[in-house]
């Protein structure tokens, strides 16, 4: 008896708030029909600008075109390439020293830093964070000039070198076959250094403090202590620092081309120079294509697993 | 509490790094009042003329002309479709917006590199290459993730009691938007204003790609230009940068907690 009204309740209110849901269901619909609206110049734009050169993009990679004539299609010959060209692969070995200058060292550093700075607030730490995210806001082509001169023949660093008796290592840095590739890496060291400080600076402060006071209570040293509480605490940073300064050194493009332009010989070139010469100067437009899809394409696996693997480590 | 010999520890860590990072800038901006064409700095006789003669001999006056317009016109189109897409994404919700969405986020993660090349042949096609409006088309639709995505956080933040109020008349949405939640976003608004000015300002590859003609090139440009030509007047080399770079480096020591700010909790939510 009591279970049938009780039932009997909830059906009478089953029904009299069903046409309110509808009505809900169908007011919020009319409101993303809105919503497209206001959203559609965007998606337009994007469209148009990012989403429909992509797939021509790829597209292009499938043929082979100097820019003129008529396109000849030839499969997969393109990204066959990446495996037999030598220019190709040599492009893609240099990135490879290039993360160890723009991802592996700042980051470390920064890790280092983050952790001797410890939490405590340091008075002027404004300042210092002003002065270290400077490099940030310079346009790649100040950072370029700046750089070309320090390293120049007659630049600071030589006469430096030469001030201290030891003229005789004193070196036409970025003309060097041996040399211009890892000056160019430690100006982008330059470049990322203050940004993955900033970033691990501000996470220590958000970790909570009683895993710290836990750990002393454990009795941890300084170095225990970073090992089990910050650097697992500033997981998330290290994945942004490790996906925004990997992919840097990938698409690196305006130092390289204002500074050696690949060269001497081909010593400092990058994929994305590659890509900018193959589409633009001597044309072989569908290389070019296949350069950039699959320089997107790993951007896009070193993006998604990074923020997997960071995820994981969480649970 | 830290004790002394920590902070002083504290500050011999960050005063090493921060004099290894700014010495490079100081270095340069005596290099740019220096008298010498060699670079040479002596302290006793600067000038500020250099900057006189890079302007003049460089055209800057041109270049920053063509930067400035690009910027204002790449800032302007980005910041409205930000405010609409996130007012849309965030409070009003989309049709297939579970599809739409995440392709609009893909683009944080795509660069110019996979779209710049059919896009060229696009515009030279259409008469969009060396063309200021067609960097700033470019410029506005490659701005859509990052201002689409800023935006949408940003609304989405506001109080809940906020978004349904400004839910519950769908007829006065446009209203609501500008006069309820626009001033209040403000403050996230100008943060996008402030990057997206400094991301346009600063480009060079697209600028590159897209114009040939001297007398369009952007500032950048001609500074890339410009520098290949002096290489020898170390000092108006010098000079030059520094007069290509001042806009950003105002708006920065203006706004440095917005600039960082901005740039670090953008990569975060990322």
């Amino acid at each position: 008896m009591l279970l049938d009204t009780v039932g009997r309740k909830a059906a009478r209110k089953r029904v009299t708030r069903a046409p309110i849901r509808i009505a809900a269901t169908r007011r919020r619909r009319r409101r993303a029909w809105l919503g497209l609206a206001y959203a559609s110049p965007a998606i337009l734009a994007y469209g148009y600008v990012v989403i429909v050169p992509l797939l021509q993009s790829l597209n292009y990679s499938f043929y082979s075109w100097n820019g003129v004539t008529t396109a000849r299609w030839v499969g997969l010959a393109n990204y066959v390439n990446f495996f037999t060209d030598s220019a190709l692969a040599q492009a893609f070995g240099h990135v490879l020293v290039l993360i160890g200058f723009f991802a592996v060292l700042p980051i470390i550093f920064g890790l280092v830093s983050a952790g001797l700075l410890g939490r405590g607030r340091i008075r002027g730490q404004g300042v210092y964070r002003w002065l270290l995210f400077l490099p940030q806001v310079l346009t790649s082509v100040v950072v370029a000039v700046i750089w070309k001169r320090l390293y120049g023949p007659d630049g600071p660093i030589n006469d430096a070198l030469r001030a201290v008796g030891l003229g005789h290592l004193a070196l036409n840095w970025l003309g060097d076959f041996n040399w211009a590739l890892p000056a160019l890496g430690l100006i982008g060291t330059w470049t990322t250094l203050g940004f993955c400080m900033v970033l691990f600076v501000s996470g220590v402060v958000s970790i909570p403090n009683e895993l710290y006071e836990q750990a002393r209570i454990d009795g941890a040293g300084p170095i225990a202590e970073f090992f089990a509480v910050t650097l697992p605490g500033l997981r998330g940073q290290v994945a942004i620092a490790v996906t925004l300064t990997v992919t840097g050194a990938l698409r690196s493009f305006d130092l390289v081309w204002i500074i050696t332009s690949g060269g001497p010989g081909t010593s400092t070139t990058t994929p994305a120079l590659l890509l900018y010469q193959k589409a633009f100067l001597n044309p072989d437009v569908g290389q070019a294509a296949a350069i950039g899809m699959v320089l997107a394409l790993i951007c896009l696996v070193i993006a998604l697993g990074v923020n997997k693997l960071s995820e994981r480590n969480d649970a | 509490m830290i004790s002394r010999s920590e902070r002083l520890v504290n500050h011999l860590v960050l005063g090493i790094v921060t004099i290894l990072v700014i010495f490079p800038v100081l270095w340069f901006v005596f290099t740019a009042l220096s008298s010498d064409s060699s670079g040479r700095i002596d302290f006793s006789r600067l000038t500020l003329g250099n900057f006189g003669v890079a302007w003049q001999e460089g055209d800057f006056a041109h270049a920053m002309l063509a930067s400035t317009v690009i910027t204002v016109g790449s800032v302007f189109g980005q910041t409205i479709l930000a405010i609409l897409s996130g007012y849309a994404f965030g409070v009003l919700g989309v049709i297939g917006q579970k599809y739409i969405f995440p392709v609009i986020l893909l683009g944080l993660m795509l660069s110019s590199e996979v779209f710049i090349i059919p896009l060229y042949y696009q515009f030279q096609s259409l008469g969009l290459t060396d063309s200021w409006l067609g960097l700033i088309i470019i410029q506005i639709g490659m701005g859509v993730p990052f201002g689409a995505f800023w935006m949408r956080a940003t609304f989405r933040a506001l109080p809940p009691s906020l978004i349904e109020a400004a839910q519950i008349d769908g007829a006065h949405s446009w209203r609501i938007l500008w006069q309820i939640l626009f001033p209040i976003a403000k403050p996230a608004v100008f943060t996008l204003v402030l990057l997206s000015f400094m991301w346009t300002w600063n480009d060079f590859f697209l600028s590159l790609v897209f114009i040939s003609d001297p007398s369009k090139q952007p500032a950048t440009l001609a500074l890339g230009v410009f520098q290949g030509q002096h290489s020898l007047q170390v000092n108006l080399m010098a000079a030059g940068s520094l007069i290509v770079a001042l806009p950003v480096l105002i708006l920065y020591v203006l706004f440095q907690r917005q600039f960082i700010q901005g740039v670090i909790s953008g990569a975060i939510k990322e």
